[in-house]
């Protein structure tokens, strides 16, 4: 029982950071609108900065300044946020399949230049014996999971809390008005381009928090922590709890992460001994289906938006 | 009569007594394997993965270990670390199994060693990650000796190239390497060690793989003017590499990476252009234990053992199921103790059902073993790392290769030692 309740705390890190990236990618396509195709781009310029700043020195890195985690914290959604700034300015005018295309592009090239920076990001061995924030606290490993499980839960809530704000503030509702029409809303004399680029930036800062909090867990990064198919799979929870819903991205992202992980449980346990390395490929096959499923049966996800206006009459 | 009764109530209490520690722990035994068997490396890992489980069916047919029998829990990472990471997680915890093998790539079997093995006290053995950041992490006492791989580092590798572009009075070699973890492990190790030889390297250029053309990367390393290139690739853009490097008159004082020890890039390059050229590959390491290994494979699986890493990943298993049987524990310091004393000094056991069979024997009269595996006999030393044998090979006129140089066990360890000490 001890058992299952380490795993479901180690579970339930890995997910609520995924979820805080669902929100961050929230603001920018459920509430405003923006393709964002090169989600895994932020969360690794927030990772890495968090390992450069919190890191140990080494003969070979430029970084390593051994800072308190929650310097790492702040740079990381800094680091984000300015790299946000810098490709909105750039491809904000674009509209939106140009702008998917530019992300993903921003996405591989982020992770391109982890592996060569190798002065900067230690290239493909990447950043290892980075320092867990608080560690030297807890007598075990089992209660520092479990602290760290709560705090970032505490900064999931945190963001939650702003987001919840900003999208019920006339702002909130400026954003949803440049997503569904964007001449409407130029026409009340709004100017939807500034209004976008912060919504990207702020998406973009929430991305890169998440990277510093998957840094401070897991002790080590490299750029194979950053391949595309993480964009795929936030878009995968957002889209499967319902873009535009806050509580659906969370919940997207539990629902999405235990299918990606708990099918391989599953499945080795069912497959007989001979075929466990074929029942791989099966889980692959589940994943798709599953997902496909979802959108079918609830096409605007497990919860949708909240109509703005009523509808019924 | 009497002497009789006396014998049998003495062998009777010698086996009472050692089979208590086995009734004290659970049965089966697991072993949790997580490798990538889907993803950009699911073509190899799924044999890799099959190497694991022939060795386990083998243990178990000899007895299992402890008296219990042996589970294989095979878990995919699909290639992703946070994937991964939960696979071995949930292993640790809810299959409570004793020792973690795997992962493929150093980027995967890093983090699970950092945030699952270590912190739960649990022997992590890899058959494929080469990455030398192990080592430095194991210098610097982060690993609590919990890590051992049975592949060699390409470390050894570097030192050796290096001395013989010395002795074939090569002054400024260029180096265009992959840039993955094993390229740039392996051009910085060479760098160094080439360096300390007195030699100045000329450029060291990085390359992604799968590109249509290495045109921009060749001009890079050819502008120092190097009378000499080392390259560090797999067949395919190696060859794309190595056609532009000598259609832009670049020189065919060539070394070459073990990657390219195969048909396809010789003769993607024309066997010509490569009589000048030498390379280096891990020796193909013979004898009885190897055989016996080769030979129950095919019997298993109807094929030849050919992947890589498939006998570092029946060794990997091997040595732990051993290590288990040493220590009668499968507790994991005593697991990571036992992996050295198994593979150190002792009367020699082989693979196989019957290399098992013998090495319980051995143990329970009290003797050392020497586990001699599928990859010959190694040791692990202290940061869980093995050496290997190694061969310089060279290309023939027909496009076939041909052996120029051997160096065993004991000449890399001297090598490395000897560069080791002129760091110092």
């Amino acid at each position: 029982m001890t058992g299952l309740l380490a795993y479901f705390v180690f579970f339930a890190t890995i997910a609520t950071i995924y979820a805080i990236i669902v929100m961050g990618l929230n603001i920018q396509w459920g509430f405003t609108g923006l393709f964002n195709a090169g989600v895994v781009g932020f969360y690794a310029i927030g990772a890495y900065a968090c390992a450069i700043l919190t890191g140990p020195a080494r003969d070979t890195l430029i970084g390593g300044f051994g800072m308190p985690f929650l310097v790492g914290l702040a740079g990381a959604a800094l680091a984000a946020a300015l790299a946000g700034l810098v490709v909105a300015l750039i491809t904000l005018r674009l509209s939106e399949e140009y702008l998917a295309i530019a992300t993903f592009g921003i996405g591989l090239t982020v992770q391109l230049v982890a592996l060569n920076a190798a002065g900067l990001t230690g290239g493909a061995n990447g950043l290892y014996g980075l320092p867990r924030p608080f560690w030297s606290l807890f007598d075990s490993v089992q209660a520092f999971n479990l602290f760290y499980l709560v705090f970032v839960v505490v900064i999931g809530l945190l963001v939650w809390a702003l987001l919840a704000r900003l999208v019920r503030s006339p702002w909130g509702r400026l954003l949803r008005a440049i997503r569904e029409d964007d001449v409407a809303a130029r026409s009340l004399g709004k100017n939807p381009v500034s209004v976008r680029v912060q919504s990207f930036v702020i998406g973009s800062a929430i991305m890169g928090t998440a990277g510093a909090l998957y840094t401070g867990y897991v002790g080590f990064i490299s750029p194979i922590d950053f391949i595309p198919i993480l964009t795929f799979q936030i878009w995968a929870m957002l889209i499967v709890g319902g873009s535009g819903s806050l509580l659906g991205g969370v919940i997207g992202s539990f629902v999405i992460w235990l299918i990606w992980t708990g099918s391989g449980t599953l499945l080795s346990r069912l497959a007989p001994p001979d075929l466990q390395a074929q029942s791989s490929a099966v889980q692959v096959v589940l994943i798709g289906l599953i997902i496909v499923l979802t959108i079918l049966i609830r096409p605007r996800g497990l919860i949708g938006e909240k109509s703005a206006v009523s509808s019924k009459k | 009569m009497r002497s009789h009764f006396r014998k049998l109530a003495a062998a009777l209490a010698l086996a009472l007594c050692s089979a208590l520690p086995a009734a004290a722990q659970d049965c089966p035994i697991r072993i949790g394997a997580i490798l990538s068997l889907t993803g950009s490396l699911g073509s190899v890992g799924e044999a890799i993965g099959e190497a694991g489980k022939l060795a386990v069916d083998e243990v178990n047919a000899a007895g299992g270990v402890n008296g219990c029998q042996v589970e294989y829990l095979l878990r995919d990472d699909q290639g992703q670390p946070s994937v991964g990471l939960d696979a071995a997680k949930s292993l640790v915890e809810i299959d409570r199994v004793s020792v973690l093998l795997g992962a493929i790539q150093s980027g995967i079997s890093m983090p699970i060693l950092t945030s699952v093995a270590i912190p739960s006290g649990i022997p992590q053995v890899s058959c494929c990650s080469t990455a030398p950041s192990f080592t430095t992490l194991a210098a610097e006492g982060g690993t609590e000796g919990l890590w051992f791989r049975t592949i060699p580092t390409v470390r050894p590798q570097g030192i050796i190239m290096a001395e013989k572009a010395r002795e074939m009075g090569y002054e400024n070699p260029a180096v265009i390497y992959v840039n993955s973890d094993y390229g740039s492990s392996l051009a910085h190790a060479f760098e160094e060690a080439a360096t300390a030889q007195g030699l100045t390297v000329s450029s060291m250029v990085p390359y992604q793989q799968e590109q249509s053309s290495y045109r921009a990367e060749v001009s890079t390393a050819l502008r120092g003017k190097p009378d000499s290139l080392f390259l560090i690739a797999f067949p395919a853009d190696g060859a794309n590499a190595l056609r532009e490097w000598l259609s832009l008159g670049g020189p065919q004082t060539l070394m070459l990476s073990n990657a390219l020890r195969a048909e396809e890039f010789v003769s993607a390059v024309g066997p010509k252009y490569l009589s000048q050229a030498i390379g280096i590959d891990n020796s193909q390491i013979e004898g009885e234990s190897v055989d016996i290994f080769e030979q129950a494979w095919s019997t298993a699986y109807g094929t030849s053992p050919d992947g890589p890493a498939l006998h570092n990943m029946y060794d990997a298993a091997m040595s732990v199921m051993l290590a288990m049987q040493a220590g009668g524990s499968v507790d994991g310091q005593s697991i990571a103790e036992n992996l050295r004393a198994v593979t150190g000094e002792g009367t020699p056991v082989l693979t196989g059902t019957e290399g098992f069979a013998q090495a319980k024997e051995l143990l329970a009269a009290g003797e050392k073993i020497a586990y001699h595996g599928a990859t010959g006999a190694f040791t692990f030393d202290e940061f869980g790392d093995v050496a290997g044998p190694y061969v310089i090979y060279s290309v023939k006129e027909d496009g076939s290769f041909g052996e120029v140089d051997t160096w065993d066990t004991a000449r890399v360890d001297a090598a490395v030692q000897a560069f080791n000490d002129s760091l110092k």
